[in-house]
């Protein structure tokens, strides 16, 4: 088996770490030496080769004009020079975005308690979340910016809708899934509607919840962007519009990259404040 | 030393001396019978301990008894009061000591406080919260959170909050179950402090595995035999109180109790499987 296994996988598969502490003693030094400074690090590796395959492609393939492809240094360039309107594009989309996503995390989860708790209500209202979850919230887009006063309002209210859903679903389920002995802890202390929903459900279902508020994160900026090359004047979105428009196509990916990172930063703060909540879950 | 089974069916429910009565009671879970023909009446300050085979309905009893299910026929009282939910008059230890595992232990114990007395302030819930993880010998884990706890730890945890509760009746599914020799015998002598030192007695009922234990800590032991689940002895245990752990193991009275209860679990066995026999013979025949 040992053999077989060592000999069948190719030296270019990513090698499970117990394999590679196999192969390691046979190995030069060296290359046993590297590859335990790698292991860990993978994911950056990765990186690093992506990053050199864009260089190579920008320079040696002659696929067609270099401002369409520039390269890793042009961009970053651009991305340097851009900072300034990047930054206060970035603050334009978040006057949308943190505003409508932390409404519709506090209505989801309000609601999502009260109907994962409540059969009555439960019944009431999964047919309609059956039938309306489902609807992209994009196909709202040009509907809101013609029903609402501002792009703001209308971007808003997209935004909402595409985070209320997954944190709604999330937080019913999770409700709906609180374990017996808690349900039955809280009635033998006499616990009240409302303190059994914060204290009981509420903290329970917090992993589901968490999950909720996950994919809404990204929902929201992909409604925001998409609603800003619809009709903003300043914003993320609009910016890689705006710029493609001109062709200016060292900006729009600096843009893209940019709006890439700012979405991982929230991802990666929401991942922080969810190890703190959850600080119990074993 | 010993009186019939049938637990004097004389006695009517909604009796204010009687601390429990349970006239009749039966249960079923989607159209299983799990508890048949309960009878018990419990005057109000006995401890009662509940023996008997796993999966013969002991949970399902104290479930009964503290409101979380409804009988299927038959009816409850607790003092004298129709039992119809819950009532914090019937503080429970659960068999999975489910303390919340997002609150720590001082909180756990403090939000039962909360409940059984509103007028307190935070601060005062959290004192009296910490002297009752101080009569289980949990003082310096008060920070702690559930899930960093033994199961043995977690489980005293659990019997301090429902202590702290002080509701008039107890019902404990095996509460030390988890427990180390040490920390049972402690408890053991805790529990009995608590049960007579109120100036009401307590009533408990109390669910053990272990027949030494119901016979130190009860005055009257109830055997229920297994499927259907229903009484199958009523003992009183009327050795003097406070009781002297190693003589009453020693004595003679202890070993005869033991062999009657024993011999008691061997019948019902008997008794199912010739049952189950019975069965297997009308199958072959098919
Ligand atoms: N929620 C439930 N649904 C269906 N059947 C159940 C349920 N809970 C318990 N039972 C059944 O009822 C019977 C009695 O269960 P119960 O938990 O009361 O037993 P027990 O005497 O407490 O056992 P143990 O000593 O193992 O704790 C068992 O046969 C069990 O399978
Ligand atoms: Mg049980």
């Amino acid at each position: 088996m040992n053999v077989s296994e060592s000999k069948v996988i190719p030296v270019s598969a990513p090698l499970p770490a117990k394999a590679a502490a196999r192969v390691a003693p046979g190995t030069q030094p060296a290359t046993a030496l590297v590859l335990r400074i790698l292991r860990g690090r993978e994911g950056w590796l990765f990186l690093a080769g992506l990053l050199l395959l864009w260089q190579l492609a920008s320079t040696h393939l002659h696929l067609s004009s270099k401002y369409l492809f520039p390269t890793p240094w042009v961009t970053l360039r651009a991305l340097w020079v851009s900072l300034p309107e990047l930054l206060k594009g970035t603050v334009s989309s978040f006057i949308i975005l943190v505003p409508a996503y932390l409404l519709a995390v506090f209505a989801g989860i309000a609601w999502g308690l009260l109907v994962g708790t409540t059969p009555a209500l439960h019944r009431m209202f999964a047919a309609f979340a059956r039938l309306a979850s489902p609807v992209p919230p994009t196909v709202y887009i040009p509907y809101a910016i013609a029903l609402l006063p501002t792009f703001r309002t209308a971007a808003g209210f997209v935004v909402f809708i595409g985070v209320f859903w997954p944190v709604f679903l999330n937080t019913t389920s999770g409700a709906a899934a609180l374990p017996q002995r808690y349900r039955d802890n809280a009635r033998i202390l006499g616990l009240k509607k409302g303190e059994y929903l914060w204290r009981i459900v509420f903290p329970a279902a917090l992993p589901h919840i968490f999950s909720g508020m996950n994919v809404g994160l990204v929902f929201s900026f992909i409604m925001l962007t998409v609603a800003e090359l619809f009709g903003a004047s300043a914003g993320l979105g609009r910016f890689v519009q705006y710029y493609a428009d001109y062709a200016d196509y060292p900006r729009m990916v600096a843009g893209i990259l940019y709006t890439g990172l700012v979405v991982l930063l929230a991802i990666e703060l929401l991942e922080r404040l969810k190890k703190r909540a959850l600080f119990w879950v074993k | 030393m010993s009186q019939a089974i049938t637990a004097a069916p004389e006695i009517t429910l909604g009796r204010t001396d009687y601390g429990l009565i349970l006239q009749q009671v039966s249960f079923e879970y989607a159209g299983v019978r799990i508890l048949e023909d309960v009878h018990l009446a419990i005057p109000a300050g006995q401890f009662v301990c509940l023996l008997g085979p796993s999966g013969c309905g002991k949970t399902t009893l104290l479930r009964l008894i503290a409101g979380l299910e409804t009988p299927a026929a038959g009816a409850i009282t607790s003092h004298g009061e129709s039992v119809t939910g819950p009532s914090l008059e019937r503080g429970v230890v659960f068999q999975d000591y489910s303390l919340f595992p997002w609150m720590s232990l001082r909180e756990n114990v403090s939000l039962a406080i909360a409940k059984a007395r509103p007028a307190m302030t935070q601060a005062e819930r959290q004192i009296q919260a910490e002297e009752y993880l101080q009569l289980v010998g949990l003082q310096d884990a008060w920070r702690k959170y559930p899930g960093e706890l033994s199961g043995g730890m977690q489980q005293r945890g659990a019997i301090a909050r429902t202590l702290a509760l002080g509701s008039p009746v107890l019902l404990m599914d095996e509460p030390f179950g988890a427990l180390d020799p040490v920390n049972r015998v402690k408890l053991q002598d805790l529990l009995l402090a608590i049960w007579s030192g109120s100036e009401r007695k307590k009533t408990v009922v109390f669910v053990t595995h272990d027949v030494e234990e119901a016979i130190y800590l009860g005055d009257r032991i109830i055997m229920l035999g297994a499927a259907p689940g229903r009484i199958i002895d009523d003992i009183t245990v009327d050795f003097p109180r406070p009781r002297a752990r190693h003589a009453l193991l020693d004595s003679r009275e202890f070993q005869a109790l033991r062999g009657r209860v024993a011999a008691k679990f061997h019948e019902d066995l008997i008794r199912r499987l010739e049952a189950e026999t019975a069965i297997h013979g009308v199958a072959e025949g098919i």
